[in-house]
């Protein structure tokens, strides 16, 4: 298909190929020229060789010497009056240097580069969609008639911030949550439940309650696992929560929250017929094999496991009630737990973490905007308990239709979400993964960015649906007024058509957008669309694959640094490079060495499924 | 991945709903070519989802990867299900 004079002047680097057959003698023009957004393709399947192609720029007004057949890469030998390429080689390595020490990944989408000179000597570049990017840049637009001085980017953003902010306004402080850990190192079994100094007891028939609390429950039953006792078998693993209560008054993301160290709350399930809840997330097996130890959803290493294995009802397990039930029944055994917690003497208080949230005027005020899963059944998430990841007081985002709910950081680092958790059991977040939620503390200890709130948008099942209520996130947006937004999802599906959709209703109100999902090999996005330009990848399995590990693939510390620095680079107008055509894991390395340059300190790396021990499927299929 | 022999070989697949979840669907392959289920979050609807309506897909065939036997699923597999007569059994 022939190219447009727009598209030949965003391409104009690019290979020069005929799109039809043309005459010896015509003078070339865009319409002569296929869109280089194809060619990839056909290098990969051999139809198109393009060594010593000419670009686009070089032969567009130049004569074709002979008649030459469609789809024919027009080399030196076929064109006559072929220019020299444009950009002086000086410019264009400053231009390549500064481009690699960007944060670099990017949807795999087509690309238009729009170079647009702003009144005050800033020169702002917007990257639609494209791919191969050259800059052009006259050196009089810069400033004194001279390229700038070969330097890191960041400096000179830096610099340029620097400029604009110096009537610089004071942080505010909005509120704080102080957390106080106790410690647990022997949870038993006992005639009530209590804790006495580092020992929690669980009321031996508590499973009673728990089992005539909830029709569909026909049976629970509560295991103790040790770290001796890790390898062992469990079906698999619905979510995974800290035990923690608000103290005395205080409501749920300010004040004081008490929390359990050393003890995680374990959901397990299957129906009365035996079939796993949720059916489809198979973490079933050792548990040793099958969890990625450290990641803010998982479990630590070391940790003890109050485990449930809940039977629902036959038949309920991928109905909306049963996964429910068995998160209820559980939290029958959490809330008798809180409530001792609630009476601990306070001497018993290893450590105390406070976190601030500050709103930052001045500075670029930044949105995270989380999608969770709201299709129905395990598909749910329960907002805003009255206790942290509790049941009571919330509200299933499934009932609320989806619409997007807004929340203060705090309270998303208060356990607001309490995950029913899905499918896919190395990219789900489960109510652990809120609480330490990464992307979270990252702006919130940012004092370059001013984080207005989190909002969550549930991802409803009908396309109409999730239309409705990714344009209330746009409009949200809007009404925010922020410089930037983060848009994060959990695994992959019909999930990532509101994902883009996310991006496309805030994009097109002129908000830079960083995405961040699994994608890699096997979660690849779905669809596009022109804003989604700044992606970055959750992966972290060998082979970018759902890998069955527990928690593998979410996202981590290390990606929210990346997407920190993605979105000040796309909201300081830097270029980000497409993505490649395929999966490639050394553009997250030359991302994460370039920000260790600019930082100058290391970005510590997680581990991933190759650090358990293997299990024969993974040798031998996966890695 | 590469190690499929045919994975480009793509064809248009069609079928039928007949069961449909909260949280699953599940497709007979029309000419009684199989049988599949998916989580809803992995089936891309623009209609509320009813028994009767038919869809497509692309798909490929299905290849093995090698001629192992993988002892974690087979284990895996064999506890799944012993418990699930046992608990069968149970009701009774």
């Amino acid at each position: 298909m022939s190219i447009t004079a727009e598209t030949a002047k965003a391409h104009a680097h690019d290979p020069a190929v005929l799109c039809c057959r043309a005459e010896g003698g015509i003078t070339i023009e865009p319409a002569n020229l296929e869109d280089p957004a194809i060619f990839d393709d056909l290098v990969d399947s051999g139809l198109l060789n393009l060594d010593g192609c000419l670009t686009i720029e070089e032969v567009l007004g130049a004569k074709l010497v002979k008649t030459c057949d469609s789809l024919c890469p027009l080399t030196a030998d076929v064109v006559e009056g072929a220019k020299a390429p444009s950009v002086s080689g000086e410019v264009q390595e400053q231009k390549e240097e500064q481009g690699e020490s960007q944060p670099e990944e990017a949807a795999p989408a087509q690309t238009a580069a729009v170079p647009a000179a702003v009144p005050g000597g800033i020169l702002k570049i917007h990257i639609g969609e494209g791919r191969d990017i050259d800059l052009e840049i006259p050196v009089g637009i810069i400033g004194g008639g001279s390229a700038p001085a070969a330097g890191s980017v960041p400096e000179t953003v830096k610099a340029a911030a620097a400029e604009t902010e110096e009537p610089a306004q004071q942080p505010k402080l909005i509120r704080s949550l102080t957390r106080k850990h106790f410690h647990i190192t022997e949870v038993k079994r006992g005639p009530e439940t209590k804790i006495e100094g580092t020992v929690l007891c669980i009321r031996d028939d508590i499973e009673k309650e728990c089992i005539d609390s909830e029709e569909l429950v026909y049976d629970l039953k509560i295991d103790i696992i040790t770290p001796e006792d890790y390898h062992t078998y469990s079906e698999t693993i619905m979510d995974v929560q800290p035990i923690a209560v608000k103290e005395g008054e205080y409501e749920l993301g300010s004040g004081v929250t008490r929390v359990l160290d050393g003890v995680v709350m374990m959901v397990t399930g299957t129906d009365a017929n035996g079939v796993q809840i949720g059916e489809f997330g198979s973490s079933e097996g050792y548990l040793d094999e099958n969890i990625m130890w450290g990641r803010p959803g998982a479990p630590d290493k070391g940790e003890i496991f109050i485990k449930t294995q809940v039977t629902v009802k036959e038949g309920t397990n991928m109905e909306r009630p049963g996964p429910l039930a068995a998160h209820t029944a559980t939290d029958i055994i959490t809330q008798e737990i809180r409530e001792a917690l609630k009476e601990l003497d306070e001497n018993l208080v290893v450590s105390e973490e406070t976190f601030d949230q500050y709103r930052r005027p001045g500075k670029k005020k930044v949105v995270i905007v989380k999608e969770i899963m709201g299709q129905g059944a395990m598909h749910d998430n329960l907002i805003l308990p009255v206790e942290p990841v509790g049941v009571l007081g919330a509200k299933p985002n499934v009932d609320l239709g989806n619409v997007p709910v807004a929340v203060s950081p705090l309270e998303v680092l208060d356990g607001c979400i309490h995950a029913l958790t899905c499918i896919g059991p190395a990219s789900k977040e489960m109510s652990r993964h809120y609480w330490r939620e990464p992307l979270v503390l990252e702006v919130l200890h940012d004092e370059e960015l001013d984080l207005c709130g989190v909002i969550f948008v549930g991802s409803p099942q009908i396309n109409a649906e999730k239309f409705y209520v990714s344009k209330r996130v746009g409009q949200l947006c809007e009404m925010l007024d922020v410089d930037g937004a983060f848009i994060t999802t959990e695994g992959f599906g019909n999930n990532h058509i509101d994902f883009a959709s996310h991006h496309e209703q805030i994009g097109m109100r002129g908000i830079p957008v960083v995405g961040m999902s699994f994608c890699a090999v096997q979660g690849a996005l779905v669809v596009g669309n022109k804003y989604m330009t700044h992606m970055v990848d959750n992966n972290k399995s060998e082979s970018g694959i759902e890998n069955e590990v527990l928690a593998c693939n979410t996202l981590c510390p290390e990606d929210a640094v990346r997407a920190v620095q993605m979105l000040k680079n796309a909201m300081g107008g830097e270029n980000v490079k497409a993505a490649e055509k395929k999966w490639n894991p050394n553009v997250k390395s030359s991302n994460v060495e370039s920000i260790e340059d600019v930082a100058g300190e290391k970005l510590c790396l997680v581990e991933n499924e190759q650090s358990l021990p293997m299990s024969k499927k993974r040798k031998e299929k996966y890695d | 991945m590469s190690d499929l022999k045919y994975g480009d070989k793509i064809i248009r697949m069609e079928g039928v709903i007949v069961e449909v979840h909260d949280g699953a669907v599940a497709v007979d392959l029309k000419g009684r070519l199989g049988y599949l289920k998916v989580p809803v979050r992995m089936f891309i609807s623009d209609y509320p989802i009813k028994v009767g309506q038919e869809v497509a897909w692309n798909m490929s065939f299905v290849e093995q990867l090698g001629p192992e036997v993988n002892e974690k699923y087979v284990s895996n597999l064999d506890t799944y299900t012993r418990r699930q007569k046992e608990m069968r059994e149970k009701r009774k």
